[in-house]
């Protein structure tokens, strides 16, 4: 059982790191990783409501949406309501917690919701079949994958501000080739890890 | 006429793929064939669409405080139903996409385009907004699918046109070659959208 | 309280409506989605059971157990489906086979995500042809009496190993040369 659960969290980060082989949390990945701060702040906070996400959808598919039939036409409209309950959650807390820190997020901590990696954990859940252990250790697996590409850009970009970047390609056209040639280095990840 | 230049906005200035790099998502991972692009394409837009002209008719009614749960509801509610409709009538190509017509509930470009211009204007501009950006959409991910198909696969639509000896390039549609071709893709647009502007400048 | 009132009653109408349609949806393409699923099932029995025309599903010792019947009735073989780790996710696979002779009758694959030019090729005739008529006495590795695809072989090898892992469990339900 801890096999498998490492494997899905080292198959999350390298093998199939959600940013760059699955296509998902690329939306924030271009917003916010030029300065590293930010970037691993926003890494931290998406974990955070990621792990979370997944035990609820675990709940929610299971005991909910599985046992009445409900899950073809109300499993999407279920999950994001709960993501979005779940963000608004995380918001409340931070601010009481540490005004200082919410302050620093700004307007990327509501952004979490529309970031498709929380929907997509949510959703490859069920269609994984995965029991609850299993689903912590996706949406934990997912969030670190992510923290390290936005750590891994955002180092990148802030070198690159000290170099000549053709005029066309400054700004999100130099961060796509950039995430395309790192994508290539995770591909050499690939059957390091038994998937499936 | 204002509806005219709102749905050229979305198909051109404002496109959300070169020129607003949102959505970004789906543009990368479904963009493997041609095909596929134009019915990701049109399945975003069947969405925004709907979203948008029901945002914008109860702009007044919806109270602003609950806009955020409304607009979610509705936005998933038309992805559900183009889920539910495309896994009846075109198994093949949802087996294709994935996860990725869920996905479309958390399409920036959907919550965007309600919150910024949707639940602000009346439904006419909205729909033309609607369809502007949808469009606008559906032929940025048309040509990077052209583009990684021929280049990955030696295919257009599923024909062989690039003859015998072609070697196709793996690469332009395994995830690196997304990233590569949407990077010089918006290079290009940046060059276009500098050039066009200097010109009208210079008059 | 008004404004909350109205919260409240905008809230219920719009989830009541989003439910109404949602349901509406379901119940008109689900038949639809169904029949489909159906369809593709039957579809992959037939071809992995030469001169079947159709199928019956039974349920043995917890495995699925498709028996494919010719017009007349009589059994053409039995199919099963058996899961692979594969290089890129898992890989489904349809898998004829001949209990009376104790031979495969070939192998369909039914979902697969392997990188395309490499590992996707299992589903070329020339990888999936090798399985026609192999024994189920043999020992089911690639490279070694199975042709692995060349630079695939994780793929190779999760086709090869799924099929060998349900073959042993199928044996031990209808054991060579008896009926079924």
């Amino acid at each position: 059982m801890a096999k498998e659960l490492f494997f899905i969290i080292i198959g999350s980060v390298f093998v199939n790191n959600f940013v760059f082989s699955r296509f998902l949390g690329n939306c924030p990945f271009l917003g916010v990783s030029n300065k590293t701060e930010t970037a691993i702040g926003m890494g931290m906070a998406t974990t955070f409501v990621l792990t979370m996400t997944a035990v609820a959808a675990y709940f929610l598919q299971n005991y909910v949406l599985a046992p009445y039939g409900l899950e073809p036409f109300l499993q999407i409209v279920s999950f994001i309501l709960v993501i979005a309950s779940l963000v608004q959650l995380v918001e409340m807390v931070i601010l009481k917690v540490s005004p200082a820190l919410y302050n620093a997020f700004g307007i990327y901590l509501p952004l979490i919701t529309t970031n498709c990696i929380v929907m997509g954990v949510a959703l490859l859940i069920p269609m994984y079949n995965y029991n609850l252990i299993k689903s912590i250790a996706l949406g934990l697996g997912a969030g670190l994958g992510f923290t390290l590409a936005l750590a891994l850009m955002s180092g990148i970009r802030e070198e690159m501000e000290f170099h000549d970047v053709p005029e066309a390609l400054k700004g999100p056209a130099i961060v796509f080739i950039t995430a395309g040639l790192l994508s290539m280095i995770f591909l050499g990840f690939t059957g390091l890890v038994p998937l499936g | 006429m204002q509806l005219i230049k709102d749905f050229i906005n979305g198909v051109w200035n404002e496109n959300p793929i070169f020129r607003m790099v949102i959505g970004i998502c789906s543009a990368l991972a479904v963009t493997t064939a041609a095909s596929n692009g134009i019915a990701m394409g049109l399945a975003l837009t069947f969405v925004l669409t709907c979203s948008s002209i029901l945002v914008s008719i109860l702009r007044n009614v919806i109270p602003s405080t609950v806009r955020i749960p409304c607009y979610i509801i509705v936005v998933a509610t038309f992805t559900t139903v183009v889920d539910l409709f495309m896994k009846a009538y075109f198994p093949a190509l949802y087996e294709v996409m994935g996860i990725f017509i869920p996905l479309i509930v958390v399409n920036c470009i959907v919550l965007a385009r309600a919150e910024a211009f949707a639940s602000k204007v009346g439904v006419a501009r909205a729909t033309a907004d609607a369809l502007g950006m949808g469009l606008g959409y559906t032929w940025a991910i048309t040509l990077i699918s052209i583009i990684r198909e021929i280049m990955g696969s030696g295919t257009l639509f599923g024909y062989h046109i690039m003859g015998d000896g072609f070697v196709p390039w793996i690469i332009a549609i395994l995830p690196p070659g997304a990233f590569i071709v949407m990077g010089i893709l918006v290079g290009i647009m940046n060059m276009i959208a500098r050039k066009t502007v200097k010109d009208t400048e210079c008059h | 309280m008004n404004q909350y009132a109205r919260m409240i009653i905008v809230l219920v109408i719009i989830s009541m409506a989003s439910g109404a349609v949602l349901a509406l949806s379901y119940a008109v393409t689900n038949p639809t989605i169904q029949e489909q699923a159906r369809q593709k099932l039957e579809q992959s029995v037939l071809v992995v059971i030469p001169g079947a025309t159709r199928m019956e599903e039974i349920q043995k010792e917890d495995m699925t157990i498709y028996v494919g019947l010719d017009d007349e009735g009589n059994k053409k073989g039995i199919a099963f489906k058996t899961v692979g780790s594969g290089f890129n996710g898992s890989i489904e696979i349809m898998v004829g086979y001949n209990p009376k002779e104790g031979k495969l009758l070939g192998i369909e694959i039914l979902s697969m995500s392997e990188t395309p030019g490499l590992g996707a090729r299992i589903q070329e005739e020339a990888f999936k042809g090798q399985f026609k008529g192999k024994s189920v006495e043999d020992e089911f590795v690639a490279k070694q009496d199975v042709e692995a695809i060349s630079g695939a072989t994780i793929s190779s090898t999760a086709v090869a190993s799924a099929i060998k892992t349900s073959l042993d469990k199928v044996v031990e339900i209808f054991p060579v040369g008896g009926d079924y």
